[in-house]
């Protein structure tokens, strides 16, 4: 691919547009998300879920419950009823009243939750959502005429570094938010998100550096390419390497790996300790309230959409059909699935949230010890031993 | 490997996933289907509620074969009635050897639904039915009667008609 020679007004024009449509994409799918949450649940629970909004101007949200009852009684449609909620929630959000805790550390206390929801929203900016241009636009557009769309923000070799690191900011954010708000719950709470975050950085990155052997690459574009199991080309045609169809097994270890560090790290429900319910109240976000919690909230949705894209796109096979790298059994000579396919990337990205509020809706909490036990005795072995198992397998193969 | 498999309960968590995605797809599929419903929410306004068949609702007057009113004016429930709500004029009809009351006022608003009135009649000629929403706009809507149209104990009452429940029912 040659690049196309572009001013710097020009680059910088073209990056603006892809990171409004990535942190629109984002910030329209948390919200959905949380829509998704409530109804999820409520199915898997043999209940409806939200059904209607209740409200002060009967009339307009009568009018809409009776439209949604209507609606409802269309097979699929019956899902979407409650969507008002999505917009419900945010108007609570933002007429609450934002408080700060008298004696708190109130630099910290503000800055907190824009360090959780920042590092979780900039982790998009290396991830290729498709390879390669998506459209080029016409040359009537007055700066950017016949300049390329491409699938990724910033197309550097280091990609996945870059991506655990600004991860793990994000702790940073749940842990000062619970020791600058000045009281017992949340400080307890940042501790155990601390305790718990920290451990499970370690098979987290390990399961990932599984794909990185494979591949061979940290380049996201390059890793998503080689995982689906198509051969890297020279310039004649020639193929110089191909993913081993054994590499499969470390794959696939790898994904319900990484899938679990990816719940713990979010602090999804089996290993929800930082905001444990029933014994800290909120944890680290007790004191915190209006647009600073929904904040934190963001940042909680924001990195279950991180997780679900990496995970789809290391052992999903990302914007090709099949997963594993067993693309290179659909010749690329066909027209949709052998291609890649921004709507496959969105809809494994889905599907694995809704995996994530399956999952809740299922399992009960871990207790405290067992959470760190499942950390360092068993998944961090597991991790190695599949690491092991895959550079094995590409040693000899 | 009998540590992990004691914390982790991987065979336990797979049925626990298989269980609730079942759940899942059942309701997805009958969510809006009344007939088969799969999930136990109730839709109260738009779907006509469920109520046991012991459900005590409000004081209903039962008719006889002849198609006039069951009571005899024994005053059973009359005197049995805690809060005293219930008052009977006793009359007379051509052709009918019993008593037939002429007035069967019952005050409502005071009524504790405890259907005492209707274990002490003998001659089941009054019930509880299953009408719940009794909610009016006037005091003298809940004076209820024999007379008339309105507040007749015979019918239902016109105010508890706002809900779509009941305007499905008439239809």
């Amino acid at each position: 691919m040659t690049p196309i020679a572009m001013t710097l007004t020009q680059t910088l024009v073209i990056a603006l547009i892809q990171c409004v449509i990535v942190a629109g994409f984002v910030l329209t799918l948390v919200p959905l998300t949380t829509f998704a949450e409530r109804k999820v649940l409520g199915y898997l629970q043999q209940r409806l879920g939200a059904t209607r909004v209740a409200g002060g101007l009967i009339g307009v949200t009568g009018g809409l419950n009776r439209g949604m009852w209507a609606m409802g009684k269309l097979p699929f449609v019956s899902i979407l009823r409650g969507l008002p909620f999505f917009v419900a929630d945010a108007l609570k959000l933002f007429l609450k009243e934002d408080t700060v805790p008298a004696r708190a550390d109130r630099v910290v206390f503000l800055i907190a939750p824009a360090i959780s929801a920042a590092a979780s929203l900039l982790v998009f900016s290396v991830v290729c959502f498709y390879p390669g241009t998506l459209f080029t636009f016409p040359a009537w557009v007055p700066v950017i005429g016949n300049c390329p769309l491409t699938g990724t923000i910033a197309d550097i070799n280091v990609g996945l570094i870059f991506m655990t690191g600004i991860a793990s900011v994000g702790i940073y954010g749940i842990v000062l938010g619970g020791w600058a708000s000045n009281s017992k719950y949340p400080l307890l709470g940042g501790l155990r998100s601390a305790a718990q975050m920290v451990s499970y950085e370690v098979p987290l990155a390990l399961s990932l550096l599984t794909p990185v052997i494979i591949s061979g690459s940290l380049n996201f574009r390059e890793m998503t390419r080689t995982l689906a199991g198509l051969p890297t080309l020279d310039a004649s045609g020639q193929v110089l390497s191909q993913m081993p169809v054994l590499e499969l097994i470390p794959l696939f270890i790898g994904f319900f790996l990484y899938l679990t560090c990816g719940f713990a790290e979010t602090n999804r429900m089996p290993f929800d300790m930082p905001e444990a319910e029933n014994e800290l109240v909120a944890g680290f976000h007790t004191e915190y309230s209006g647009m600073r919690f929904s904040f934190f909230y963001l940042a909680e949705y924001a990195n279950m959409i991180v997780v679900a894209t990496l995970a789809s796109a290391f052992f999903l096979g990302s914007h090709y059909l099949l997963p594993f790298g067993l693309q290179h059994y659909i010749p690329e000579s066909i027209p949709v699935l052998g291609r890649p396919n921004l709507l496959f990337f969105l809809g494994k990205i889905i599907s694995l949230l809704f995996v994530f509020i399956w999952v809740r809706g299922t399992l009960p909490r871990y207790r405290y010890d067992q959470v760190m036990a499942v950390a360092w005795k068993y998944l961090l072995p597991l991790a190695i031993l599949n690491l092991f198992l895959a550079a094995t397998i590409r040693y000899c193969l | 490997m009998r540590g992990l498999l004691k914390t982790l309960i991987p065979g336990e968590i797979a049925k626990g996933l298989a269980l609730t995605g079942h759940h899942f797809f059942r309701v997805f599929r009958t969510a809006n289907r009344r007939k088969v419903p799969f999930h136990f929410t109730s839709e109260y306004p738009e779907v006509p509620a469920k109520l046991q068949p012991r459900f005590r609702g409000r004081l209903h007057m039962l008719l006889d074969e002849a198609g006039d009113l069951a009571c005899v004016c024994c005053m059973a429930c009359v005197k049995i009635c805690p809060t005293g709500v219930i008052t009977i004029i006793a009359g007379k009809k051509e052709g009918r050897k019993t008593k037939i009351p002429t007035r069967y006022d019952f005050e409502m608003e005071r009524c504790i639904f405890c259907e005492f009135c209707v274990e002490s009649c003998n001659f089941e000629s009054i019930i509880l039915d299953h009408q719940f929403e009794l909610a009016a706009y006037n005091r003298e809507d809940f004076s209820l009667g024999i007379e008339g149209t309105f507040q007749n104990m015979l019918g239902l009452i016109p105010v508890a008609q706002f809900s779509i429940a009941e305007a499905e029912k008439e239809k």
